[in-house]
């Protein structure tokens, strides 16, 4: 890949700690994100790694530590909130699309209502991303009509809508059948290479070598182990990196 | 050699498998048999000697009970605009079938025919001739880009037809609102119950899933409480108990029995039609609302846009089950000295000696009038589940 310029830092997360009653998911994380980085989580399940991506947005109000998104910090303030969530657009797991509406309405509903634009200037926006994700045609289908990976690539587009600074992906390919995973894997990697600031938890490892600027491991609620793709796949430093990446290579 | 002949072995087997393929299998044949006999013989019996003057004779104060005679034209106007309101709608929204539209003809005409007098022929064939105009017309309509344009119109005279109505029966002196009685009565109570009682009930479901304390409790405590009494006790509240509690502003203490039945049927609607979407509001996912806060949209956004069409369009069934129920209920504000349809069809066969003991025939026709609406009530919802049904999953 390109080499591609790095920014000033826009993420910054210092012991971050989050509980759910009395089970630790996270213990302290301390993380710095770049502009025009893109960063890929690892790790084995339930080591925290979704539960942090979901911090940076408040999905999951984190209960100490300091978490700021381009100068905002995330606090109770409902004013910082929403000018995090205007920066940070999310595409989960279950593509969580709304059903009753139709893709173009899934597309254009938050920048009419949140960012105020007419119903033609939406239309537009929406119009140039389904475009650019590859599914122009199915505008005005119902997202159950779509296949997983048209569906995973209406939510980026989606997500983009709102113009954000920085992507969140948390497991975009999980629940995709494996004929899928390919269209919505290029979407992204066009998305990297436009210099989006990127947060990816993903278990593609093919994706993550060719489009990671860094890797961050974590393991038991800890980033365990932090560096580029060359350095994780060369010559990981801590045994528990070691087992992970054998067990998922 | 494909002669079509009867297969006499064919029936003579298929009716031994099906109805004495066992032991147990001739005895409920059997039985069955026994019970239809005896059923269509009463219905034979009953229909030879029925006589419906009881009904004939009291249209009039079946349909409008004890509005005054000179006041009945004021029926025809509502009627033609509902039915104008109504068929335009099934025009611009449904795809009806033929066999469909003929059922609804079919409904309407019975009790049509019941009620039906020579000198209101014209107004009859009047009804008719708007109806079909109104369907055909909107149906015209739908073929061209005007279409949007008469939906907003028809979803804004479904929201002014209850005020019309009303316009239509006090306009230059009408009677007392509580001399309006019989079929007309239930319809109006349900329908205002129903337009006000929808929305009260979308709120208080969406205050009782809040998580902000205060709003949380009034809402719980109003909800339990008004489902917690019967409606027949509510409806002596408003009669004998309001006008002590009520300050005496506005003339509040005047209220006509008509207007209180009004409110305590929309708040007792209200109550559980909430309980209702709270259920379908506890179905959305929490993927729906973590979306729409990914998205940055606003709480009343998050609702109005996402939660919301998704929670109700679950619980149409039980909505409408709602409202057919309400429909029903609304007989009961006999209680309040009303005459209201079913209280009509108690009363004429004790007032004149000739129709003493005919209570069944009057009663059938009542029954059948609040059958006719119901079954056309759920008919309908099962066509916008159909429609809405798209996108769903």
């Amino acid at each position: 890949m390109k080499k591609k310029k790095i920014g000033k830092e826009i993420i910054s997360a210092e012991n971050v700690v989050k509980k759910f009653g009395d089970f630790e998911a996270l213990k302290g994380v301390t993380a710095k994100i770049f502009e025009k980085e893109v960063v890929v989580v690892l790790g084995p399940s339930g080591s925290g790694k979704s539960t942090f991506i979901r911090t940076i947005n408040r999905l999951e109000p984190h209960n100490s530590g300091k978490i700021v998104v381009d100068g905002v910090e995330i606090n109770d303030d409902v004013k910082n909130l929403q000018k995090v969530r205007s920066n940070v657009g999310m595409v989960f797991q279950q593509f969580n699309l709304f059903p009753h509406l139709s893709v173009l309405r899934n597309v254009t509903l938050a920048p009419q209502k949140v960012k105020g634009l007419s119903r033609t200037e939406a239309n537009d926006v929406a119009m140039a991303l389904l475009e650019r994700v590859g599914i122009p045609e199915q505008a005005e289908k119902f997202p159950s009509q779509l296949s997983g990976g048209q569906q995973q690539r209406v939510a980026i587009a989606r997500a983009l809508a709102m113009q954000p600074k920085i992507m969140l992906f948390d497991e975009p390919t999980s629940a995709l059948d494996p004929e899928m995973i390919k269209e919505v894997l290029e979407v992204m990697t066009e998305l990297a290479e436009s210099g989006m600031t990127m947060i990816c938890v993903t278990h593609e490892m093919g994706f993550a070598k060719s489009v990671a600027d860094r890797f961050l491991f974590f393991d038991e609620g800890l980033i365990v182990e932090e560096g580029t793709p060359e350095h994780f796949f060369k010559n990981p430093k801590e045994e528990r990196t070691k087992l992970f990446l054998s067990q998922i290579l | 050699m494909t002669t079509p002949r009867i297969n006499f072995k064919e029936i003579k087997d298929w009716t031994i498998d099906n109805f004495f393929g066992s032991k147990l299998g001739i005895l409920l044949t059997l039985f069955s048999a026994l019970v239809i006999t005896y059923f269509v013989l009463s219905m034979i019996s009953f229909l030879s000697s029925a006589e419906w003057e009881v009904v004939t004779t009291n249209r009039r104060l079946l349909l409008l009970g004890r509005l005054p005679e000179e006041d009945t034209w004021r029926a025809w106007p509502i009627l033609w605009l509902f039915c104008s309101i109504f068929c335009s709608s099934i025009g611009a929204w449904g795809n009806p079938k033929k066999r469909e539209l003929l059922l609804l003809l079919l409904a309407f005409l019975m009790p049509a025919a019941i009620f039906f007098t020579l000198p209101y022929i014209v107004h009859i064939f009047a009804t008719v001739l708007i109806g079909s105009v109104a369907y055909i017309s909107s149906k015209i309509i739908r073929r061209t880009s005007y279409i949007e344009i008469l939906k907003k119109a028809l979803v804004s005279l479904w929201i002014l037809i209850i005020p019309l109505s009303f316009t239509i029966l006090i306009v230059g002196g009408g009677p007392q609102s509580n001399l309006w009685g019989g079929f007309l009565l239930n319809i109006l109570l349900a329908s205002v119950a129903v337009v006000a009682g929808f929305p009260l009930g979308i709120l208080m479901a969406v205050g009782r899933a809040t998580k902000l304390p205060v709003i949380k409790t009034v809402c719980t405590v109003y909800i339990e409480t008004v489902r917690g009494a019967p409606l027949v006790g509510w409806l002596l509240l408003a009669w004998f108990v309001l006008p002590k509690f009520l300050p005496d502003l506005f003339g509040l203490n005047d209220l006509s029995v008509v207007i209180r039945a009004m409110i305590v049927l929309s708040f007792f609607a209200s109550a559980y039609i909430a309980e209702v979407i709270r259920g379908g509001l506890q179905s959305i996912s929490k993927g729906q609302l973590e979306a729409a806060d990914a998205l940055n949209l606003g709480y009343i956004d998050r609702m109005r846009i996402i939660v919301l069409p998704q929670a109700i369009r679950v619980v149409i069934p039980a909505i409408v089950s709602q409202f057919i129920g309400l429909f029903k209920d609304t007989s009961l504000v006999f209680i309040l000295a009303l005459t209201d349809l079913l209280q009509v069809g108690r009363i004429i066969p004790e007032q004149d000696p000739k129709f003493f003991g005919k209570q069944l025939e009057a009663l059938l026709v009542v029954a059948s009038l609040f059958w006719v609406v119901s079954v056309v009530l759920s008919n309908l919802s099962s066509k916008i589940e159909k429609n809405l049904g798209i996108g769903t999953r």
